[in-house]
Order: structure tokens, then sequence, then C-alpha cells
């Protein structure tokens, strides 16, 4: 009876180890897993310009979006016949409610120095990609894309 | 090579255990150092943080602000456009570099910033100082009335409008924006920031406690061996220790329990004291309670009933904690006891024998001996009956010579040495009982019963004189000790006698004549002068068988002899005992007669020629004496007695042989002178022992044959 403290020691020394290396495991491994399907496009962002491909063929593409900053940008993609957007009450931002149900894909806004996919499947039209942070498109961030079939 | 090997100290008050509770006290230190470190730290920066976030949100509020305030100067309303401005670019530069943010009026006071860190933050914030410029350039061009067509955008913006108005919204809108999510990502990073403080303090927390198990098994693993140790060397003394407590024994070494050959657990308590001595018991129960005294003896019984002296050495821990009793440290010194005792017992026979030696070597007679025995008796044992039984000259019959005054003569039966088992053994004998089968026979039977004995051979230089003889209570003999001394007693008292009779026998053979066995003539000179000079009165004979020379040469010297030996037995059994019989020479003796004057001397002598005649010698033939008698009323001197005596003899001679005379003093001389009468040849030998003086003369006359047997006159 003596030795069951010291080896009660001895096995939550054993436990401490083997948790915390389960632990360190764990976490590594979680940050892997994203998939890339299609033609990868880069596209780039910047205060307050898009550059992308003007043209492309239909199909499933990965947009391999880079925000160049310095400001953090979003970005929509939407089929639109016009140039011009519907435009909020406020006259600085578009109407994401009105093209809601047309998107095609879109980011959340991400910071400086970010590199994203996003995964669009593109059939032949014309789609305007646009950053609808507070004045942004109005500042110049958008760019017209046409998909051939 | 060999490594040394560490050293085990487990009585060192410091040692091998600090170790790791140094460690585990730096550990603990380290890690609570480090964790209030990080957490001022991190807490410290997020605390300019909020106030650059306060300030980078406040620069949302005022550029919407400034263009409210532009349109409401452009319609000639009372406003500050240019204060809202100039306060936007101070902050943005305040936020980019460092500074004081200016306060806004009625709002808050003015806030110094650290300025931004890191390249994405700083870029927001050039960027945000960049847009702030467009747009109070605007603003200003606005109220200037001028066209904003042409106006730089120095933040790469695109603005397609030609609207000043709407220009202004864009950019106040871009200002905005930008300021937000500035805030924005300064309160990530501070989120970020906290998140790792967790993390790091989880980190280090789990590291500490990890070093801190680990260093206590260390401690536990050393503190478990040093127990170890100590249960080693507690287990392996031989050492007895008790701890007593309150309620009785708390505990017992196992050399204790295995002296008394019991389970430790069956000693705890008052069953320890079962096995303490009843007279040791108070004690113990002493010390229990007080502690003291710090050394001290007691007694124990060990597993084979015997007594064992325990000396005890006392520790008070009553106020230890971890024992709270008092701890005895006990040694077996039973062995030394032992030893003590016996050293004294050898003391005090060292002592008597010494006494005993000294008091036999003052007993210069038998007698005297008897007596020291006597009183040595009393000494060894005063009420144990003890009797000296000593043998004859011939050595043939055993004879009680002394006992002890104070008790009954044993009275032992055994009439010669050699009956005597323990004169045979020639070693102290003890009998337990007179009763048991291997009893001496010469116990058995005695009037007073049944009794134990111990009998110790007497003997001198090999040769056995007798034996010490005492009797005790049936079964109980004598102690070992007391048989020791009567031993002792024995030895001494034999050598003593022993000598004393040699000595004696020496004495009697330096004064006796060897052939008749009487006193000699030196001896007898001695004693004579010492009766003259103490003045008492006595009468001096001297003697002379009457025609000896004739005898002897008729019947050879044998008969001579034999007639000297009749005539010295013959005398001295006549005469008292204190009288004195001397052969001076040859056939002439002296008789010394003390109390008698020369007249009751003759009627002596007729007696003892009486008794000559009547004797029946035998072989030898018979024969007479004549006497020359003096007493000391006659003269003062021996010379002069002797002389006159010599005197009567020579008269008795003359006047027909066997008969007593007393000589006349006044014709000593002239009875000297005829000493030279041709009749009576001359003793040359007694001429010369006399000095010159008138001989004692041959009175036979040989050629003329006499009827032989003793005449009385």
């Amino acid at each position: 009876m003596r030795l069951s403290v010291a080896n009660g020691l001895r096995l939550l020394i054993c436990g401490w180890t083997a948790g915390l290396l389960a632990f360190v495991v764990l976490g590594c491994g979680g940050s892997g897993g994203s998939r890339v399907a299609g033609r990868v496009v880069p596209v780039s962002e910047g205060d307050f310009h898009i550059s992308a491909p003007n043209r492309l063929t239909a199909g499933e593409y990965t947009l391999r979006v880079h925000n160049e900053g310095p400001t953090q940008h979003e970005l929509i993609v939407v089929p639109y016949p016009s140039w011009h957007l519907p435009i909020r009450a406020d006259g600085l931002t578009v109407s994401e409610e009105t093209i809601q149900t047309r998107e095609v894909g879109a980011l959340e806004p991400g910071g400086a120095g970010a590199v994203r996919d996003l995964q669009l499947h593109l059939t032949p039209g014309r789609y305007i990609m646009f950053c609808n942070m507070e004045g942004h498109y109005m500042a110049g961030m958008h760019h017209e894309l046409v998909v051939t079939s | 090579m060999r490594l040394p090997r560490r050293t085990m100290r487990p009585f060192a008050a410091t040692g091998s255990r600090n170790g790791p509770i140094i460690a585990i006290f730096l550990t603990f230190a380290l890690v609570s150092a480090a964790s209030i470190v990080l957490s001022v730290k991190v807490t410290g920066g997020s605390q300019h943080r909020a106030t650059a976030i306060e300030v980078a949100s406040r620069q949302r509020t005022l550029a919407e602000r400034y263009v409210k305030e532009v349109l409401l100067a452009r319609e000639g309303r009372r406003a500050d456009p240019a204060t809202i401005g100039s306060v936007m670019a101070a902050s943005s530069t305040a936020l980019l570099e460092g500074g004081v943010a200016p306060a806004v009026n009625g709002d808050d006071d003015q806030t110094k910033l650290q300025g931004a860190e890191g390249a994405a933050l700083r870029g927001e914030f050039a960027q945000e100082q960049r847009l702030v410029s467009d747009l109070t350039e605007t603003g200003e061009a606005v109220l200037a009335g001028h066209s904003v067509a042409g106006l730089p955008q120095t933040a790469h913006e695109q603005i397609s409008t030609t609207d000043p108005i709407e220009r202004l919204r864009v950019l106040a809108a871009l200002t905005s924006n930008v300021s937000l999510v500035a805030a924005r990502s300064m309160t990530r990073a501070d989120e970020a920031n906290i998140s790792n403080l967790v993390s790091t303090q989880v980190l280090l927390g789990v590291g500490g406690l990890l070093i801190t198990v680990f260093l206590a098994s260390v401690l536990l693993a050393t503190t478990r061996r040093q127990s170890a140790h100590f249960r080693s060397l507690a287990l392996s003394s031989s050492d007895l220790v008790v701890v007593l407590g309150e309620e009785g024994c708390r505990y017992v070494s196992r050399s204790v329990a295995a002296m008394v050959g019991k389970a430790e657990s069956d000693l705890y308590g008052t069953r320890l004291g079962d096995y303490v001595h009843d007279e040791d018991r108070p004690l113990l129960q002493s010390v229990a309670t007080t502690g003291s005294p710090s050394e001290f003896s007691f007694r124990m019984r060990n597993g084979a009933g015997e007594w064992r002296h325990l000396e005890a050495h006392t520790t008070d821990l009553r106020s230890d904690r971890n024992l709270r009793g008092v701890v005895l440290n006990a040694r077996d010194t039973t062995d030394r006891v032992q030893l003590e005792g016996e050293l004294t017992a050898q003391l005090d026979r060292d002592g008597f024998a010494s006494h005993l030696s000294e008091a036999l070597e003052m007993a210069d007679e038998e007698r005297e001996v008897f007596d020291v025995v006597e009183r040595a008796t009393v000494e060894i044992s005063e009420r144990t009956p003890m009797e000296l039984l000593l043998s004859d000259s011939s050595r043939a019959n055993l004879s009680r010579a002394a006992q002890n005054p104070s008790a009954d003569a044993p009275g032992c039966p055994v009439r010669s040495p050699f009956s005597c088992v323990a004169v045979r053994r020639g070693t102290a004998v003890v009998f337990d009982s007179s009763e048991s089968l291997n009893a001496c026979p010469q116990l058995r039977g005695r009037d007073s019963g049944p009794c134990s004995a111990v009998c110790v051979p007497v003997s001198f230089m090999g040769r056995a004189l007798g034996v010490l003889h005492t009797t005790g209570p049936d079964g109980r003999p004598l102690t070992g000790e007391a048989v020791t001394q009567l031993t002792v007693l024995a030895g001494q008292a034999g050598a003593r006698i022993g000598t004393v009779r040699a000595f004696e026998k020496t004495q009697l053979q330096a004064s006796t004549d060897g052939l008749t066995g009487l006193v000699n003539r030196r001896t007898g000179e001695k004693e004579l002068r010492e009766l003259i000079k103490a003045r008492h009165l006595f009468s001096l004979v001297i003697a002379d068988l009457d025609k000896f020379k004739s005898l002897n040469d008729t019947h050879g010297h044998e008969a001579g002899d034999r007639a000297l030996r009749l005539f010295a037995q013959t005398t001295k059994q006549t005469l008292r005992d204190n009288d004195l019989v001397a052969r001076w020479g040859g056939e002439e003796f002296v008789i010394v007669l003390p109390e008698l004057d020369r007249f009751q001397a003759i009627k002596v002598l007729d007696r003892v020629r009486h008794d000559l005649a009547v004797a029946h010698p035998g072989e030898t033939a018979r024969f007479t004496a004549s006497f020359g008698v003096t007493d000391s009323g006659q003269a003062d001197t021996l010379e002069e007695l002797l002389s006159i005596a010599d005197a009567g003899l020579y008269a008795a001679k003359q006047a027909g042989r066997d008969r007593a005379v007393v000589g006349d003093a006044s014709a000593a001389e002239p009875a000297a002178e005829r000493a030279t009468a041709p009749e009576e040849p001359t003793h040359g030998p007694i001429v010369a022992a006399r000095g010159g003086r008138p001989p004692i003369h041959e009175a036979a006359d040989e050629e003329e044959p006499r009827p032989s047997g003793v005449q009385i006159r």
C-alpha cells in the first residue's frame, strides 16, 4: 500500500503527458483540409480595385482571391446584364437583398494579405464581381466578367 | 575504475530531500513570475489598444459629422467643419504614428496614443490618413465652391461621380469604413493576444504542474528511500526501543518483541507492564508521565522467563507532534550486571581469603589454627553446622578438631579419612539431600533427620589431613559462594595445620634425644637456667645407670640402648607431667622436680627405683640406677647445683649403688677431686662438656659382678 501513492503520481504524469500530446496533435490537425475544384483563377483585390480575367469559358472555377490591402475587402459574384447594380437608399452600397437570390458566390471581408478560394460554377453569361463594403463599390471596386460557352 | 558511491546520510538535517523541494519552489516562482509578466504586458497593451479603438471608432462618427457640417455650412448655417476636419486629421496621425488625439468639444478629453503596430494595421491607418486628407480637401473645395473633379485621389480611390456632395459622402463612407476595419483589426489582435495569453497561461500551468509532479515524485522517492533506510536501521538495531505514551506502550522495536518472545502488537498499551519487574513498574510509569530520569535501569522478563537487566536512556518527545511520547533506548546489561556481581563476590572472597591468611599466619599452634577455623566458619555462615575433622598422626582415625561455635556440630560419623568421599575425591562435594540416591552414606539416618551437606577435603602437600564438613536444610545446601569460601578455608587451614605440624616435629627433633625421646641436654640446661632465674623451688637429680659398661659389654649395645629407653620410659611414667627428665649424655640423666626439695625428691626417686625394679624390660637385662640429689636451696648456679648433685651421685655409688643420695654442698669439690679415683674411669666427653668440672664417674665395678635385679635400699 505504501507504493500506491508513488504509482498514482506516475500514472498522473503519464496521463498528463499523453493528454498534452493529444492536444498538440489534434490542434495542428485542425488547420488543414481545403479543397480545390476546377480551374484556379487568380483574382487580386486592393484599395480600391479588382483585377481578374475579363473572359472565361463556362465551367467549374476556383477563384484564388488575394487581398493586396491595405484594408479589408469582400468579393461578391452575381450575374447581371447591366453595368449598374441596384444601389441602396444611402447611395453608397449595392442592395444585396435585391440580388441575393442570384448570387453565384461570395467571400466575406478578408484582411490585407489574405488569400482565399471561392468555388464557382460558371454558366455562360455576364457577371459582375464587386466589393460591397461601405463606399468601396462607389470608389471603383467592381469588375465585369464574360463567360462564354 | 570504480565510481564513488553516493554517501547516504540519513541523519543529516539537510540533504538530498532539499533538492526537489527547492526545485518545486523554483518552478512555482518561475511559472508565477512568467504568468504575471505576461498578464501585465498583455493587459497593458490592451489598455492602449482600447484607447486607440475608441479613437478609431470616433473617426467614423467624425467623418459623418464632417459631411453634415460641410453641408450645413454650405447652406449658410452655423457650423465648424474645419475643426472637425483638423481633429480627424490629428487623430489619424496620432493613430498611425502616436501622439495626442485632440478632444472633441463637449465629448471627451484628448487622448494620448502610442501609434499603430504591425504592418497590416499601419497600412490601414495610413489609408485612413490618406482618405481623411482627401475628405477634408474635398470638403474645403465644396465650401469654396470649387470643382472637385481635379482633386487628387491619394488613396487610389476611383470615384467616378462628379457630384461634389456624393463624392464627399463616398469619401466619408470610405474613411468611416477603414476606421471601423482598423478598429476591428485592433480588437481582433487584442482578442488574439488575450487568447494567446490564456493558452500561454494554460501551458505554463500544465508545465509547472508536470514539473512539480515530477519533482514531487523525486521527493517522494527520496523520502521513501530515507524512510526505508531508517526502517532498516531501526529494525536491524540491537537496541531496544520503546515509546511510552499516556495510554501506555505505543511502540516497541522488533528487538524488544524478540527478547520478550511476543509479537510487537502484544506489548502495546498496558500489556508491556506484564513483562516488567514488579519493583520497576512504578518507575516506568513515572518515566512515561514525566519524561525523567534521563537514565535508569529496569528489568524485563524474556521469553525464557529470565529477568534481564536493561539500562535505558530517556528522550522526552511528548511535545513532538510526530511522537507525543517518551522514547526509551535500552540496552541489555544483564551480562555486565552479573559480571559486576561476580567481581564483588570475588572481592569479598579475596577479602575473606586475605583475612583468613593473616589470621592463620599468626597461629603457631594447632589449637590456634583450630580457633581461627572456628571463627572463619562463623563468618562463612553463622548458623550452619560445620566441623573440622582431622586425622591423628597415624592417619587412621578422624576426630573433631573444631566446630562452628554458633551452631551444633554436624556430627559426621565417618571414622577414617578414606571413608570420606570428599577426601577420596580430593575435591569439595555438595549433597543436596541425604535422601537422594547418590548421597554420602554417612549422612543417612542422623538424629537431626534428612539434610544437605557440603564436604571439603583438608590436605597438606597432597596428604589428606581431614575434612571440613557442613550440613544444612534438606534440599538447600550452602550457596556456591559459601562453598567457595569453605574451599578457601579448607585449603588455607590444611596448609597451616600441615606447616604447624611439620614445625612442631622439627622442634621436637631438635630438643629431644633420638634414642630415648627425652629432652636432650641442651634443652634441659635451658629449662634449668630459666627455673633458677625464676627462683622457683626445685630439686635437681643426676641419675646414672649402674654398671652400664658391663651391660654393654655383656649383652651388646642393643641391650644397652634398650636399658636406656626403659629407664627413660619408666622415669617418665613414674614422674609427674611437669617433671623434667633429660638425657645428659651416655647413661647419665638429669631429673628436675619442680616444687620439691631434695628430701622430697629422695622419696620420689625411691618410687622410681621401685618401678625400675619391677619393670620387666623383656630382653633387656635387669639394671639399677644411682641418683645424686640437690635442690635449688643448696646453690645459686646451675654449675654448683650440678656439682653438688654429682657429689651425691658419687656418694651413692660409693655407698653401693642403686640408691639416691643428697649431695653435700661442702663435699662437692672433694668429690670433684675424687674424680680421678682409679675405680671410676673417666668419661672424656662428659669432662669436656662440664668445662673442667668433676665428671660423673661410672661407679660400676666391672670386675665385681653383682646379682642381677634391681636393688632396693
